[in-house]
Formats: C-alpha cells, structure tokens, sequence
C-alpha cells in the first residue's frame, strides 16, 4: 500500500519531468525561415499589426514575421534587456527611452537602409537632437507622428455656436460661457498618471522654449524660471474638469467623452480610436491648445509617436530593412493613418483625417514643436510629479522641486554633455 | 460538563460579517454576467441580478485572456512546483533534521537555508531576472525552480521539525534487515511524514498559484501567462467594459474555489499546522 | 555501514544546497554588487561607490515609500489582529453550522490578492461612491482611491480583508488548545466576558499572537499585488510600496542599480524587524 503511493508519486514526476522537456521543444519555429520579430509599443494599434504580420508572412516565404503589442510594452522591453532577449526590430516613440538605447550601444546604425531617403528631414532631424550627444549614425526609422491639443465635440460647439479659441484669454471665456450652459468644459483621466502630461505639454510648447530641458543641462536657466507660466496656467484648467478628476483614467474620460459627458478633451490624436470605440458616431475635431496670449504665440504640439529601430543583435539585417519596406509602403502606412488618426513620417500623398482638420494648417506649414516631456528622463516620474502639483495645487514647490529633482536624475547625461563639450572645445 | 446554550451574540455578529464576505463576491458574479447598458447608478441597479444569464462575457473574456493556455500553465507549474518541494524539502528536512544536532555542518547549513526565509523577493527580483536568462531558464522551468528554491526554508523548517517526532528505532530495524538509508527514507520514513505532505503541498500550492512577482519577471514578454500573469497583462485591452473584466477575474478565480470547495477540510488542517508549527 | 549512511547524506545536502545557493545567495550577493553601479538594465554601467546609498537617504519619494510601507503594515496589523481574535472567539464559541462558518471566513485567504484587487478597484471607484451618494455622504461620495490622504485606507481594507482570515484560523486552533477546565476554574473566581479573556484566555493563546504578528508584519511589509492592482503608487506618489517602487524603478524605470541598493537596504530592515519580534515575543513568553 505505501509503496504504491510512492510508485504513483514517483511515476507522476517522471511524467510532469517529461513534458517538461517535450514542451520545450515543440516551441521552435520552422528552421528553413529566418524569424524576425518585432515588439511594438502602442497596443491600441494591435488589430492594424496583426494584419501587417499575416500579409507579410503571406507574401514571403523566406521570412516569417511576429509581431507583439504587448500592454505595457516599456516595461516587457526594459525586463527583456536585463535579460539580453533582445527583439529585431523595437516600435518605441522618439522620447527620452530612444536616447537611452542609443547611448546604451543597443540600437543598429541603420544609415544605409534606402528606405530612409523617403523620411520627411523634420523627422530624422528630431531624432537627431533626442541623441544627448552628437554621435555617428542613423538608428530609427520615423513612422507617424501624432499631435496634441484639445479634441472637441463638433456636435456640440455648433449647436451652442461656441467658436474655436485662438488665444488664452479666448479659451479661458469659452470655458465660461460652456459651463454657464450646464455643459462640463473638460474631462480629464488623472488616476492614470501619464494623462496629467498631455495638457502640460501642449501648453508647455507655446510657453517654454522648445529645447528647455537642454539649456537647463548646459545650465543656462531653470524650471523655475521657464515652466511657471505653464504651471499657473495648468492650475486655471482644473476647476473646468469633472469634480474629482484623479479618480478615473484614462478609459474612463475617453468613454466619458465619447458619451457626451463634456465638450472638450484636453489629449492627444491617439485618443481618438479608443474614443471612437466607444461611440463611433461622434462627430470629433481638433484643435492647438491655445495657451499663449496670442495666436502667434502657439505651436503645435507633435512629436514621433512611433519608429522602428534595429536592434545590434539582429542577425539577418537584410530580413529586417524588408520588413521595414513592407511596413512603409504607401498604402500599409495609409492604413495605419486612418486606423489610428495619426500623421505620416514619410513623403507621399496621404490622406489625413477629418478630425486633424482644426490642426492642419500647422501641420502644413510645419508649425510644430516636439514634445517636452520626450526629454524627461522616465525614472524622475514627471508625470506624477504633475499629478502632485494638481493635487496640492503649490507651484513654487512643484518647480522647485522639479529643478533638484531633475540634477540628480540627469546627473549622469550632464555629465556626458560636458566631457562631450570639453573634448570637442565647445 | 454542563451543555451550554447557543450562543445568539455571536451568531449575529457571524452572519453579519459573513456579508463582507459574500456581498464581493456576489457583485462579483452579477457584474460578470451582466451586459454594459444594464450598469447603471442606482441602487437597484447595482445589486439586481442580469436580465438574462447568459455566458457571452465569459467566451468572450476566454479568447482575449486566452484562459485554457495559462489555466493549463498555471495548473503545470503549481503541480509540478508541489511534487518537487514534496519529494526536494521532504529529504532535506531528512538529512539536515538527522544530523544538525550532532554536526556542526549540519547545523550550519540548517541555519543557512532556514534564514533565506529573511530574504525579500525584491532584492532578487532583479539579479533573478538577469540570472535565469544566462542560463537559458526564462521560461516556466526556470519559474519552478525558483519556487523550489523559494518555498525551501519554510518547508525545511517545518520537515525537519516533524522529524524529531519519528523515534530513531524505525530505521533502525530497517538497517536490521539490510536496507540502505537511501531506501529506508523511501520506505519508511516518506510515508510517515504524509501529515507534514499534506501542509506542505497545501501552503505552497496556494502561494504558487495566486503568485504574481516571479512569472511577472521571468515570463513577461514571453507568450507563456499563468492565470494573475493574464489578468494583469489584459487589464486595459478591457477598456471599461467592467461586465467583460469581472467575467475574466471571475475565470480566473473558479479553479481555486472548485479546489477549496473539495479539499476545504485539508486546506484548513494544512495551513494551520503550517503556521503554528 | 555508518559510511554509507553519512555518504547518503551528503548527497543529498549538496546539490540541494548548490541548488539553493545557486537561486538565493549568488543572486543576493549579485543585488548587492549592482548596488555600486549605476547599472540602467542595459549597456554598459560603470562604479558609483557609495553613491547610491548616499541618494538613497536624501531621497524623498525613498522615504515617503517606507513611511507608507510601515504606516500600511502596522495599521493592517492591529486592524487585523483586533477582528480576527474577536471572531475567533465568536467561531469558537457554542454557534451552530460551525463548519460552515469557518470554511466561508476563510474564503477570502485563498483567493489571488491580484484579482481581488481589481474587483476592489472597480467597488472603491464606482459602487461605494453611488451607495454612499445615496446615503447622503458627502466624504465617500468620490472614490477614496483618488485622495492621496484616503488611498492607503482602501488598501487597508482590501490588506486586511484577506488576512483576517488566515489569523482567524490560526486564534482558532490557538483557542482550542485552552482546556474547557480553565474556564470552569475562572467562572468560580468570577471572571467573565472581558476579565476572562484579558487575564485567562490572552495569556494562554500569547504563541498564537505572535505567529500573527510576525506573519503579519512581514507580509504587509512586502506588500506588492494589492498595489499593483488599486493603485500603482498613485495618486501622487502616495501609496508606493517598498516592494513596488523596487520593482517599478527598478525593472522598468531604468533604475536597476540604485533600486538595488534600496533591495539592500530593505533586506536589512526585514531582518532587523524579524530579528527584533523574535527577542521581543520570546520575552513575552517567558514572563509567563
């Protein structure tokens, strides 16, 4: 009897032992293929890149293509670089993780891919200045960009005859004369501390100077100085938000702005599908944040949302610069603008959304400033640092602590900028 | 013995605080079948039953989570984690409850395994990550073995500590009959400890199913999800719809109960011992 | 003979030890070498010394993480321990479908704290605030997890939902372990209700109260899931545990050297509290 028991005991481990090796093993791919596989930040594009991967892999039969868009991609990316498991090609945006990954050596120099001659300048040139340090090479291929402002509800404006605010003073009586409608002007989604920037920096474009955080590091100014306009002008915002705006996210304002619960949504173009999946009959448009005093004073607030990067230690590069053909053909990157309302990198005809119209005119004429927090570095949480400041609502201390907070973070890329600056006499 | 009566104080208090209890849970489960247009505001809204009982929620929430794939992961892992701490910690607890008294090794390696209890997951965490990488053990071996190693100081503790109870005498008379230690652990003193099995594979299996910090670090990015590793990776592909979100935690929560539901009274006896021992 | 037993021995402690060595001590002594980095997680790092520690104490939001780390785990402690002795002592009392009772009272305890959080998530945001609207209170009316003052206590709650029922169980067999002639003894001194437990029924369960103690304390210290799943940190910074800042910064916000000096430090307050408990609970019960 006893000894049965250990007999089953002992058969059940060999058992569990043996798919354990067999599992193993059934997880390789085809061998005659080389696999190129790509991690991609922005989930809410999955169901556009699921498509790309089974077009691809139907067109080509000496590639096989994966493509993820996992929930929280930095966080995958940053926990699979700790355990060098790197991807071939990284969808990343053109913000401070970029230069990070080019200062760490992990990125491919990617100057000789032809696809590159298609890119719009404006764009490699602003990948050109995330680097902390002038350095050789080209390691990202820009894809869209997007814009932020306000999303407004057409409808609404044109049934109360409320007209598009050019100044600050203009928006600030507009937000007057919506709530003396009953109509909630904003909606904010603060419990998701990231929400709390997309104000910031569509504000902070027309307030600071674009390349603030780099004169900041060369120590010709401060926060202090530079970004208190901004913060007063944040605070003005609040009382037009829902009561208690730090307890919902971002889900929640999209849905609450999709349901009509405010006229205006103080956020970028990439909310626009989740709003639109809430209620695809809204009638949405855009428009600059107005936040200087005057209308020559604003910018638009547009940055890379998403760019490929080859990764070092791709083993078939030729593979890799194919799947990028691919993925900036006309008419993949024209699916993917109408599918998530974004801005092409790259030249070509490109038919822009209806709901970018209140934008376009800066897009044309290329009236754009790069996002501000692109340069914050990740681990000094701006983000909630903001969050803190629209809860205690104390400038001075938020921007003091701002300052301290970003020499220590940035300790090591001052550092960098002036051995650089030394060495090259500057 | 005088028989006393029931006392009714408590039993108030009881069913009282019993609705804490059961009042989660039946949200839980209206929510999970109800559809979005029936969430509303009010009172009656909140706490009345779905219109209609119907299980698209639940299909819907199974494909997005890919429920059967990390049910069949987790339930892996745990068995595969408990059968080793059983058959590892149980001859540990052997050999090192046997011998700390008189050795000074023993006893050193006693105390050295016994205080990992001591070590935060956190400071490993990240060494870990880098680690099971190196050795090609980012995958759900690599999360066993970890638990393995994880779970030993508690377990050898309680092991060797239920060994002082079993009289040197029995495996004496084996020796007797010419039965090598080896074959004695197996015979006879395995199946003796089977009360300390019983707390053993319960503690660890409840800690290595609900664990969300090791497959997080280890398996994340990876295709392989146990059950909280999905929750937690499908969080915002819900968006708000709450009915869609309770329908998967639901999921994820029903093989544990099934499991309580039949084991409740193992469960029970195991923890207990495990914690007062 | 003796050999072969010594030999079996052996073999059995040392790959089991280089096993455990292997996945606890070498990565534990690897947390501490990176703790003089300013490794990022990837590339190249390079020696800081000390520099890391140094940051570590002048750090705000470091020390804002173990004030709410400990504020958390000794409230839930006390909150804890309080409801589970009083409805340890209502289980154990002559009630009827005593079974029942103590099976649904654990429920909670085996339930995955990820999960439950969630499902606390959604109540706290929407539900409490609707009954409590409905109930005319203004305080409750918002969702207490957008109040930087208010969100710890959410997470209490859901903290202690879930412990309660452990300890229950564990003041349970505490309690059963009292022979019924104590009590029969102390009934003919007088002592009942409040005065019997105080200076009868506490003393004799004392072991029982310090296993919870110490359980408690070290898991609410450790806390991580419950964060994860309410909160993440927010809002404003204010319900960061240790455990998750590490991870946060750590694994994902390019902090992988200095958030390993915190791991370090962290260690060694885990030991010390256990340490100090230990002494401390020791004593009690040799007063006795």
């Amino acid at each position: 009897m006893k000894g049965k028991r250990i007999k089953c005991l002992g058969s059940a481990l060999c058992c569990a032992m043996t798919a354990l090796t067999l599992w193993g093993c059934g997880t390789s791919a085809d061998n005659n293929k080389v696999e190129i596989e790509i991690v991609q930040y922005k989930p809410e594009a999955a169901a556009y890149f699921e498509m790309v991967e089974e077009e691809f892999n139907a067109t080509h039969d000496d590639i096989h293509l994966k493509i993820s868009s996992p929930n929280d991609a930095m966080t995958i990316l940053r926990t699979r670089f700790i355990r060098e498991d790197y991807p071939d090609i990284i969808g990343i945006g053109g913000d401070i993780n970029y230069s990070y990954f080019v200062d760490a050596e992990i990125l491919a120099d990617i100057s000789d891919y032809e696809g590159l001659k298609n890119i719009k300048q404006a764009y490699l040139d602003i990948d050109e200045t995330l680097k902390f340090v002038p350095q050789e090479g080209v390691f990202a291929v820009p894809y869209v960009a997007n814009a932020a402002g306000i999303l407004y509800n057409k409808d609404m404006f044109a049934e109360h005859g409320w007209e598009i605010p050019e100044s600050w003073e203009e928006l600030m009586s507009l937000c007057e004369s919506i709530k003396a409608e009953g109509v909630l002007p904003f909606y904010f989604g603060f419990k998701d501390t990231w929400t709390c920037l997309a104000p910031w920096n569509s504000m902070a474009v027309d307030l600071a100077p674009a390349d603030a955080a780099k004169q900041v590091n060369r120590g010709e100014t401060t926060f202090t100085k530079e970004y208190k306009e901004v913060s007063e002008k944040y605070l003005k915002l609040i009382p037009y938000g829902p009561d208690d705006p730090f307890a919902y996210g971002y889900n929640d304002a999209c849905t609450a702005f999709a349901r009509g619960e405010s006229a205006m949504y103080p956020i970028g173009s990439y909310a626009i599908p989740q709003i639109l999946s809430v209620n695809p009959d809204l009638n949405i448009d855009s428009f600059v944040m107005p936040a200087s005093d005057t209308k020559e004073g604003n910018t638009l607030n547009s940055g890379i949302d998403l760019q490929f990067c080859v990764m070092e230690g791709c083993k078939n590069k030729e593979a890799a610069y194919e799947v990028l053909d691919f993925l900036i053909a006309q008419e993949n990157l024209q699916k993917y603008i109408d599918a998530q309302i974004a801005i092409p990198c790259r030249e070509g005809d490109f038919e822009l959304s209806g709901m970018l119209d209140g934008m376009t005119a800066y897009i044309e004429s290329g009236n754009m400033t790069d996002y501000q927090d692109h340069y914050y570095p990740s681990e000094m949480a701006v983000d909630a640092q903001i969050q803190t400041f629209l809860l205690n609502k104390d400038v001075d201390a938020f921007l003091q602590k701002f300052d301290t907070d970003w020499q220590r973070y940035n300790r090591d890329i001052i550092r960098l900028v002036q051995e650089y600056e030394k060495e090259h006499g500057n | 013995m005088i028989e006393r009566k029931t006392n009714w104080p408590a039993m108030i208090l009881l069913i009282l605080g019993l609705s804490t209890i059961i009042f989660p849970l039946y949200l839980t489960v209206i929510i999970a079948f109800k559809q979005p247009s029936e969430m509303t505001n009010s009172i009656s809204g909140i706490l009345s039953l779905p219109k209609v009982w119907n299980f698209d929620n639940f299909r819907e929430a199974m494909r997005v989570t890919d429920f059967w794939h990390s049910l069949r992961n987790s339930l892996l892992i745990t068995l595969v984690a408990v059968g080793l701490s059983l058959a590892v910690h149980s001859l540990m607890g052997y050999a090192l409850g046997r011998n700390k008294a008189k050795s000074k090794f023993y006893s050193f390696v006693y105390l050295f395994i016994v205080s990992g209890m001591f070590v935060p997951f956190a400071i490993l965490m990240m060494p870990l990550a880098k680690q099971t990488a190196e050795l090609g053990l980012a995958n759900w071996v690599g999360v066993i073995l970890l638990y393995v190693v994880f779970y030993m100081p508690m377990n050898v503790l309680l092991y060797s500590g239920y060994l002082v109870n079993i009289p040197m005498a029995l495996e004496e008379a084996a020796k007797v009959d010419g039965a090598s230690t080896w074959t004695t652990y197996w015979k006879i003193i395995f199946p003796i400890m089977r009360p300390m099995h019983a707390t053993v594979a319960v503690l660890t299996a409840l800690a290595v199913w609900n664990d969300v910090m090791t497959p997080l670090v280890i398996l994340a990015g990876s295709d392989q999800n146990t059950l909280p590793l999905a929750q937690l990776n499908f969080q915002s592909q819900f968006g708000t719809n709450y009915n869609l979100a309770f329908a998967s935690y639901l999921l994820s929560l029903i093989p544990i109960l099934i499991f309580y539901i039949v084991c409740q009274k193992q469960i029970l006896n195991g923890v207990v011992n495990g914690a007062v021992k | 003979m003796k050999n072969e037993r010594k030999r079996t021995f052996l073999l059995i402690t040392i790959p089991i030890l280089a096993l455990f060595v292997c996945f606890n001590t070498i990565p534990l002594i690897r947390g501490v070498i990176y703790s003089f980095t300013n490794f990022k997680g990837f590339g190249s790092y390079s020696w800081v010394g000390f520099r890391n520690y140094i940051d570590l104490f002048s750090d705000a939001r470091v020390g804002k993480s173990y004030l709410f780390t400990f504020k958390l785990a000794i409230v839930t402690t006390v909150v804890v321990n309080v409801i589970s002795l009083i409805l340890a002592l209502a289980l154990n009392s002559k009630i009827r479908a005593k079974s029942f009772f103590r099976g649904t009272y654990f429920l909670p305890n085996i339930l995955g704290a990820l999960v439950v959080g969630y499902i606390f998530n959604y109540f706290f945001t929407y539900i409490l605030p609707a009954l409590a609207s409905i109930l005319g209170s203004e305080s409750l009316s918002t969702s207490i997890l957008s109040n930087p003052d208010s969100a710890w206590f959410g997470i209490m709650v859901v903290c202690s939902w879930q412990a309660i029922a452990m300890n229950t169980i564990i003041y349970i067999s505490g309690l059963q372990t009292v022979p019924e002639d104590v009590y029969e003894a102390g009934g003919l001194d007088g002592a009942t209700g409040f005065k019997q437990f105080r200076y009868l029924t506490f003393p004799l369960i004392i072991p029982f109260f310090s296993i919870n103690m110490v359980l408690c304390v070290k898991n609410f210290l450790m806390v991580f899931d419950q964060i994860m799943a309410l909160t993440k940190g927010g809002p404003a910074q204010s319900t960061e545990s240790i455990s998750y800042l590490i991870y946060n910064n750590g694994m994902s916000g390019g902090q992988f050297g200095f958030q390993s000096a915190n791991a370090v430090v962290f260690f060694i307050v885990i030991v010390a509290v256990s340490v100090a408990q230990m002494k401390f609970s020791g004593k009690k019960e040799e007063q006795l």
